[in-house]
This record gives structure tokens, sequence and C-alpha cells, in this order.
């Protein structure tokens, strides 16, 4: 079925494409490490030193005290103190702070009395992820602080232990890193592979190969070789980065990942073919693969917002995205360390998607104009 | 001898329009065979059907023995084609492209090295094996182009308008290498836009809206020109030494045509009956001494074109009957009697 | 005379190579000018010179009056360009590529309809003007990337290979409109490769190797080289040139 001459003769061509169009070969490459490091910057989730502004009518000995342990904890830090903030939404614009944390007059002359006293903490929403971890943090801090400065032992009635599993550092990078494997393999593979079809679809040097006895499946298999090894090498760059720039070990076996980093790439390659076959232009192609790939992946695989908290429909569609399964696997492989026993399912469903989209690319694959 | 090609009836729509109207053809083997048509005839497609790249809706073809639509992947390993576009690899060198091209017709070793280094001299391009395509001026690029589809030995060869945007020095080359290729025995099927290579041919059809018009060698098809034709060439001394006569413009009264031909214009006289029909040639028209003028003829071109100043009897060539077929002034049969061995063969024909 | 063209010495060298050397060329006002050589002797980047693209080496030119150098804006308003990779996009209407090309080169609305119906009256266009560009045959094709051209009254078009694949009723078309041009007062500097249709050119220049190698009308050339047609002297020439670079 497969003349191995002619399969290799088509590879070394587009190696030789790859190599002599270095600007794109550049962008392969540097590509990945810079969206590394972008993500990990955008998306470090490790909040610190929040600005915030404390309101304080009577600057009473005790009021100071417990401000200063805000200002004193990681996660806040104190911009100023003001007497009155009569126009809080001023404050937020003037200083540029997250929170404002408002002590009532006399909160020192309340604390002591039976009813207790009230802080009220005004949080700026436009980021709610921030929104939320002042929120959780607020209540805790100035209870604490408060009892701190009262002396007063706070009663043991319940001592609430957590113990965070797999990600102990909740450092984002062992999030993030297994999300970039997924979109940037996904990218190389669909977008490059459907890219190079239709660029000699649009050159006219389709027909030249359609006219030769070339068989599409030679032309098919020969073209995604290259590709595989260009997505493989970026694979291996990002577990690199991902290891000496933000310490990032696979707790699991490499090979296993590796193997099934291959199934991910056969699955993206097959989306760029098939890709290919419905368009004639390279333009078309690159839109189309972004569209199908980029997008999806990072969207609704489970990259950035978990699954379980999409509707219902969206999560029909994040269980036929090859990422989702991927995604799986890679966290389970480097956070978790578990092996093909916990994994065989998502790698199941993963190379039948592959097979299935390769099955209807060389269906598709014309071998007339 | 079954000829090289054989269509029979052949029918494709093409954008909603009929592109080629049930043609047939016999393109015997060997043979320099050009396909010549205004735009839109349906050279292009008529090529594309042969190279096996597009479907016929109903006809058929038969290629070197075979059906093209049954045994299409047999039928390209023996058929080289040359598309109108350069597609080539333009950031693969001249080597680097023939041994790809080698290689998926599955030639190697000392074949393959042999092959391309007979290619490379026969396309004189030999200093420029490392040299990357797109780098190659046009004349050299298609030079390679039909180096490469030369490469697995084809015994039919389609090229399609090979020559466009060339020079006439890399056209000259170009069209020996063709008059060599069908010296070996070769079938090349050539598209041209341009009736000097045409008449390089050694036979032709004419395509029109999709059917046949004229088709035959090009020294018959020059035969049956049906008028007697002049040049009319200004005054030497005149300022604007270019005559132009508008198509708009109706030709004098007794002239079929009349057009610009190189600097001067042609002018078609109809009034020879003898060679109306397009029928035969008769000896008596072209045994007419040229350059004997009519006063009659003059002056009705005088009075027509006022800056004439010479007029010459001359003999028509491919052009002139391209006009005239076109024209609708001149006609022939699809089919011309297989050729009585004419009387006298005309000039202008195959050298 | 009135001079549309003009150039002294002009000449262009990228590092060693001269592309374009020492070439002194004039065209007249309302002339048509064919401008010829092998692929690579330098008409194209000699073409870019003359339209401001461009900058020379040394030498000088003047274009409708306007020099190369340091007036190479003006000069662009006054010349219209055409060249065989037509421009036009092919999925916009006739009528939609009319009226880019009149916005781009700055003419007003009411201006422009009267333009387009004009120009399209002249070029045949006026029954296709809702079609698609793209669906249209060649020759058309030619005609529209003509009329674009043409739009903004240029005083000269430079057409660059303007005839290529186009079969000979419809070459034989579009040299009867350049000289219906010419007769109008458009200067048009155009090349070609195809020697029969040059004749029909005015006044020719061969280029061989960036220099010109020979100039005058059809009629000169072939009288003082003693060749039938322009095509044999063509190939007289770039057959002698290792000989005679000095000649």
């Amino acid at each position: 079925m497969i003349a191995r001459g002619r399969l290799i003769s088509i590879a070394r061509k587009e190696m030789r494409h790859i190599f002599r169009d270095w600007q794109t070969l550049v962008v392969v490459l540097v590509m990945p490490v810079m969206m590394m490091f972008l993500y990990g910057y955008a998306l470090n989730a490790d909040a610190k030193e929040i600005p915030v502004l404390i309101e304080m009518p009577s600057p009473d000995p005790e009021t100071r005290a417990v401000a200063d342990k805000i200002d004193a904890s990681q996660l806040f830090a104190v911009r100023g103190v003001v007497a009155t903030a009569a126009d809080p939404a001023e404050l937020f614009k003037l200083h540029n702070i997250k929170a404002l944390i408002r002590f009532p007059p006399g909160f020192a002359r309340d604390l002591r009395r039976p009813g207790g006293t009230r802080v009220q903490v005004l949080i700026d929403g436009s980021d709610p992820n921030l929104g939320t971890i002042i929120r959780n943090a607020a209540e805790p801090l100035l209870l604490g602080a408060t009892l701190q400065v009262l002396g007063v032992e706070q009663p043991k009635v319940l001592d609430l232990r957590t113990l965070v599993l797999y990600n102990p550092e909740q450092s984002s990078a062992l999030f993030f890193v297994p999300g970039l494997m997924a979109v940037i393999l996904l990218m190389i593979s669909a977008l490059l592979t459907s890219v190079a079809i239709a660029r000699e679809k649009e050159l006219g040097t389709m027909g030249q190969l359609l006219v030769s006895p070339l068989r599409p499946l030679e032309i098919i298999v020969g073209k995604i070789i290259p590709y595989v090894f260009l997505a493989a090498v970026d694979g291996l760059l990002i577990m690199t980065v991902g290891r000496l720039a933000f310490g990032v070990k696979i707790a699991g076996n490499p090979w296993l990942l590796a193997t099934c980093s291959l199934v991910y790439i056969f699955t993206a390659l097959s989306i760029g073919l098939l890709i290919s076959t419905l368009v004639k232009r390279q333009q078309h192609a690159m839109f189309a693969a972004l569209g199908a790939t980029m997008m999806p992946t990072v969207l609704l695989s489970g990259f950035i917002f978990p699954v379980a908290s999409m509707p219902l429909q969206l999560q029909i569609v994040s269980h036929l995205i090859p990422a989702t399964y991927f995604l799986e696997i890679v966290r389970g492989i480097i956070l978790k360390g578990v092996g093909i026993h916990e994994l065989w399912r998502p790698l199941l469903i993963l190379s039948f998607e592959g097979m299935l989209l390769m099955a209807i690319a060389i269906r598709k694959f014309k071998v007339k104009l | 001898m079954e000829p090289a090609v054989r269509i029979a009836s052949l029918a494709k729509d093409h954008a909603g329009e009929r592109a080629l109207r049930g043609i047939s053809l016999d393109i015997p083997d060997p043979c320099l065979f050009g396909i010549i048509g205004a735009d839109g005839a349906g050279k292009s497609t008529l090529m594309n059907i042969l190279a096996t790249l597009t479907d016929a809706d109903s006809g058929s073809v038969r290629a070197l023995g075979r059906d093209l639509a049954e045994e299409f992947p047999a039928i390209r390993k023996d058929i080289g084609y040359m598309p109108q576009r350069f597609s080539l690899y333009q950031d693969l060198s001249v080597g680097e492209n023939l041994d790809f091209f080698a290689d998926i017709f599955g030639i190697s070793g000392k074949a393959k090295a042999d092959r391309m280094d007979h290619l490379l001299a026969f396309a004189g391009l030999q200093t420029f094996k490392n040299r990357r395509a797109g780098l190659l001026s046009g004349g050299m690029k298609q030079k390679l182009a039909l180096a490469c589809t030369l490469i697995h030995h084809p015994k039919l060869l389609l090229l399609d308008e090979p020559t466009v945007g060339v020079d006439p020095v890399a056209r000259r080359d170009f069209w020996s290498m063709l008059k060599s290729l069908r010296a070996d025995g070769i079938t090349l099927v050539v598209s041209t836009p341009y009736m000097d290579e045409a008449s390089l041919c050694d036979s032709l059809v004419l395509l029109h809206e999709g059917g046949i018009l004229a088709q035959g060698p090009p020294a018959q098809l020059v035969a049956a020109y049906p008028f007697d034709l002049f040049r009319v060439e200004a005054s030497p001394e005149a300022r604007v030494t270019t005559l132009n006569y508008p198509g708009s413009q109706e030709p004098p009264p007794g002239f079929a045509l009349v057009y610009p031909s190189g600097g001067s214009l042609h002018a078609a006289e109809s009034l020879t009956a003898s060679r109306r029909d397009g029928a035969a040639v008769t000896a008596e028209a072209t045994s007419e001494i040229p350059g004997v003028q009519s006063e009659d003829r003059f002056r009705r071109l005088r009075s027509a074109i006022p800056q004439a100043h010479t007029v010459t009897r001359i003999e028509p060539a491919l052009e002139d009957c391209f006009f005239a077929l076109l024209s609708g002034r001149m006609r022939m049969g699809p089919k011309l009697p297989p050729d009585p061995a004419p009387a006298e063969a005309p000039p202008g024909g195959e050298s | 005379m009135e001079y549309s063209i003009r150039t002294e010495h002009l000449t262009k060298s990228f590092g060693s190579f001269l592309a374009v050397d020492h070439i002194d060329v004039s065209v007249a006002k309302g002339e048509v000018f064919g401008f010829l050589g092998a692929n690579g002797a330098g008409k194209t980047t000699a073409i870019r010179m003359l339209c401001g693209l461009l900058a020379p080496t040394s030498g000088r030119g003047t274009v409708a009056g306007f020099d190369i150098i340091r007036e190479s804006e003006k000069i662009r308003t006054r010349i219209g360009y055409m060249s065989q990779k037509f421009s036009l996009y092919p999925d916009l209407s006739v009528g939609q590529n009319l009226r880019l090309y009149g916005r781009l080169y700055g003419l007003g609305s009411k201006d422009l309809e009267a333009r387009i119906r004009e120009m399209a009256a002249f070029l045949g266009l006026e029954e296709l003007l809702k079609r698609v560009t793209g669906s249209l045959p060649w020759g058309w094709q030619q005609r529209l990337s003509l009329a674009c051209a043409n739009l903004h009254r240029p005083e000269i078009l430079f057409l660059d290979e303007p005839t290529g694949s186009v079969d000979p009723v419809s070459r034989r078309n579009f040299w009867d409109l350049i000289h219906r041009l010419s007769e109008q007062g458009t200067t048009i500097f155009i090349t070609s490769h195809y020697m029969d249709e040059v004749e029909y050119c005015h006044r020719l220049s061969i280029m061989i190797d960036g220099r010109v190698a020979a100039m005058g009308t059809p009629r000169e050339l072939k009288r003082d080289s003693g060749c039938a047609t322009i095509h044999e002297l063509f190939l007289k020439l770039v057959e002698k040139k290792p000989a005679g670079a000095a000649a």
C-alpha cells in the first residue's frame, strides 16, 4: 500500500521546506517558550500584597494594632489610613486599591460589649478571582487579629486542617504547563499540516503530485512525519522550560507521557488533514485550524475553566475535544504520577478520535482536482 | 496503429457553462500536437482531463491504449504534465526538485543520477543545479519544469501554455527542446496562445466555445485560407509608420477582414470565389505572383485607409487563419478527408 | 517636442551587479513606446525607477515633467500601472473594482461615476459591470485592468507584459485600445515578449544586460539591422551579446 521510497521522498521534501522557511521555524520553536512565560505571569493566581485602604474614624491603640496586623499579613498591603471615607468609590479610583476595610467609630469600645461590633470590607469585584481571594481571607484574618489584640484565646471548637494534594505549593506553573502542552501540540500539528497541504494546492504543486504515481496515503503520511517530529520537539521544549524555569517535575512515568503525547499529536494531525481537505488556501486553512483548535482548547478543555462548572451544552462539547482527554492524561501523569490503570479510558477515547478523524480525512482526500 | 490519444464525444461543464461540448479527436503517435483557441475556448479544461486531474461529464478518452477514466492510476506513470502556472517548489534547488520528482516516480540509484545529469544537460541547467528554483529567470523555470515532467520517461507529455511570460530567446530554446523530444518518439500535446509557436506543431486543433472549429496540420489550415491577403503599409516617410485599423470599423467594400499585423495592416479580400469554401487550395490562387497590385483593390483600400501607401499580396500565416476562422468567414469541417497528397505543399509549413 | 519620459544615464546597481546601466530613453507625449528585453535584462528595475518606486544609483530622469528622485509622489498621481499579474480583486464585481481603484486615486464620487461610465463604454465593459471579476475570461480581466489603471486619466500608462497568455484576437483588440488611448494623448510605455505585437509600437528599445542595445521605430530598426522582423533583430542582439558588450 505504501512504498517506503516515495514516503521518504515526500517527508524529506517537507523537511526541506520546514528548514528553508526559517521564519516559521523560529515561530514554531520560540512561540511555545514565549507562551509559557506569558501564561506563567498572566495566570499567576498566587496573590500577594493586595493594596487596601483602611478607614479608621477613632484611631485608638487597639484599632491601630488590628490594622498593623493586617498590614503585616502577606496577602494585604495597607496603602493608607483615612479618618472618613465619604465617597468610597472615589477612594478606589484615586488610590488604586482592591479593598477598603472600614472600622466603625468606637471600634475598640464596642469590641468589649456583649453585642460586639461590625467591620465592613468593600471589595473591588471587577476581578472575580481576586475578589474571592480577598473575601475568603479577610474574615479569618480580621477575626484572628482582633482576638490577638484583645488577648483572648480562641476557643478550640473545630480545628480545620486542610492539606493540598498534588500541587502542595499551589503553584500555577503546574497548572498551566499541561494546558500549554495541549494547546501547543494541537496548534503545531493541526495548523502546520493543514497550511502545508493548502500551500501545495495554492502553488499548483498538488496537481503535480496527483499526476504522479503517488498514492494519497503516501502523500498524507509523508507530509505528516516531519510535523510529528516538530511537535515532539515542542513537547520536549515545553517540559524542559517547565522544569528549568518553573520547577515543574513529572511525578509519573515520562515514557507514558511521551506515548500519550504521540497519540495526541496523531489526533491533532488528523484534524489538520481534515481541514486541509476542505479548504483550498493557506489563509483559510490557518483560520480554520485556529478556530477548530486554539479556541476550544483554551476555553473548553478545562485548561482555564473547570469543565464541571460549565453549562451542560458546553460540557458536551468539552467531551468531544481531544484536548480535554489529553489534559486529563497530562495532569494525571505530571501532577498525580498515576499510571496507565487510571488513564486508559481517556487514552482510548483519544486514540479512537484520532483514528476516526484520520479515516475521514483519507476518505475525503481528493485524487483529482 | 492506435493513436496516442483518442477522444470521443467528450463533454464537460465548468462553472455552470459548457467548457467542452462533445468533441472527438485523434492525436497520432508520435506527434507534436497543438491546441489553440481564444480564452475560455476549453483548452485548459481539455488539458486537465487529459492529465487525469478532472473527470469528464460524458464521452471517453483512450490514452496510450488505456481508458483514462478507468485506469488513471496506471496511465499517470506514462504521462508528464506541465501546468500553466509554474508548479515546482521555489524553495528547493534545481537539483532537489529533480531529485524529488525522481523519487516519487520510483527512480533511484544510478538510473536517477544518470537521468538527472541527462535532463540538466538537456535543459542547459547544469551550472544552476544548486540554485533555488524561485531565483531562476522565467525561461529557466520553464525549462526546469519541463525537465521535471520528463524525469520518468513519459510517453505522453501535456504542456499547458508553457511559454507564457518567457522571452523570445528562451521560447525558441524551449521549442527546440520540444522538437527534439518529438524526434525521440514522444507525443506532445501543447496549448499555446502564440500562433508562431502553433505553426511549429505537426498538427493543430482550434477550439472555439468548447467545440472544434478546425483541425489539421498548420500547412493544411493555411492552405485552406479562403481569401486573397494583402499587406497594407504606410509610407516610410510618414511620421507614424504604424498603421491601425480599429476592430469596430467595418472593412472596406469587397474585403472580409482588416486588422493590424506587425505595424502594417492585413486586408483579406473576399472576392476570389475559387477559394470561398475552404475546400482545397487551388493552384491558381497560390500561383499568383506576390506583389502584383490591382488598381481596384488599391483604390478601395486607399479610400478606407488614408495612410495606405503600399499594398502587397502576401501568403497567409497561421495567425491570419486564426482570425478568419474566428470571424466565421472561413470554415473547415471538423474532420478533413484523409489527405490525398496536396498538389503542392504550400510554403510556411513544417520544416 | 514635449517629452513624457526622459532619462539621462539612469543607472541602478545591486551590489556589484549593474541591473540598469546608464540608459538614455526619451518618450514623446502620446507615443507608444515598446520597452523590450530578455527576462532579467533589467526592464522591471528600470520601470520601477521611472515609477518612483526605486531610487536610482546614479543618473537622472523625469516622468511627466517631475524628477524621479525628488518628486516621486507627484509622479505617482500622473501615471497608471498595469502588470501581467493584474491586481484586480477576483471576488469583487467589475464595477466594484473600478470604484475601488478610482477612490484609491482620489477621484470624487461624481467624477468617478462619470469616469467609470466613460471607461466602461470605451472598453466595452458596460454589460459586465455587475459580473464577478474572477468569472470573466482572461481577455476581459485584462481590459478591466487597463480600465483601472486608466481611470484617473494618467498622462503615462506603464504596461508590464500586459498581453501574456492572451489569444490573438484579444491581443489585437487590446492593441486597438492602446492606439486609441495614444491618439487621445496618453503616453504608453509597454513591455512584451511577443515580438509580432511590438511592431505596433511607434518606437522601441531593446535592452540587453542592463543597456539599451537598440532604439528607434520598428522600421528604422529593421532597415538599419537588415533584419526582416523585430523578432529576428531581437535574437541577433541577444546572441551577439558576449562579444558585443561595447557596441
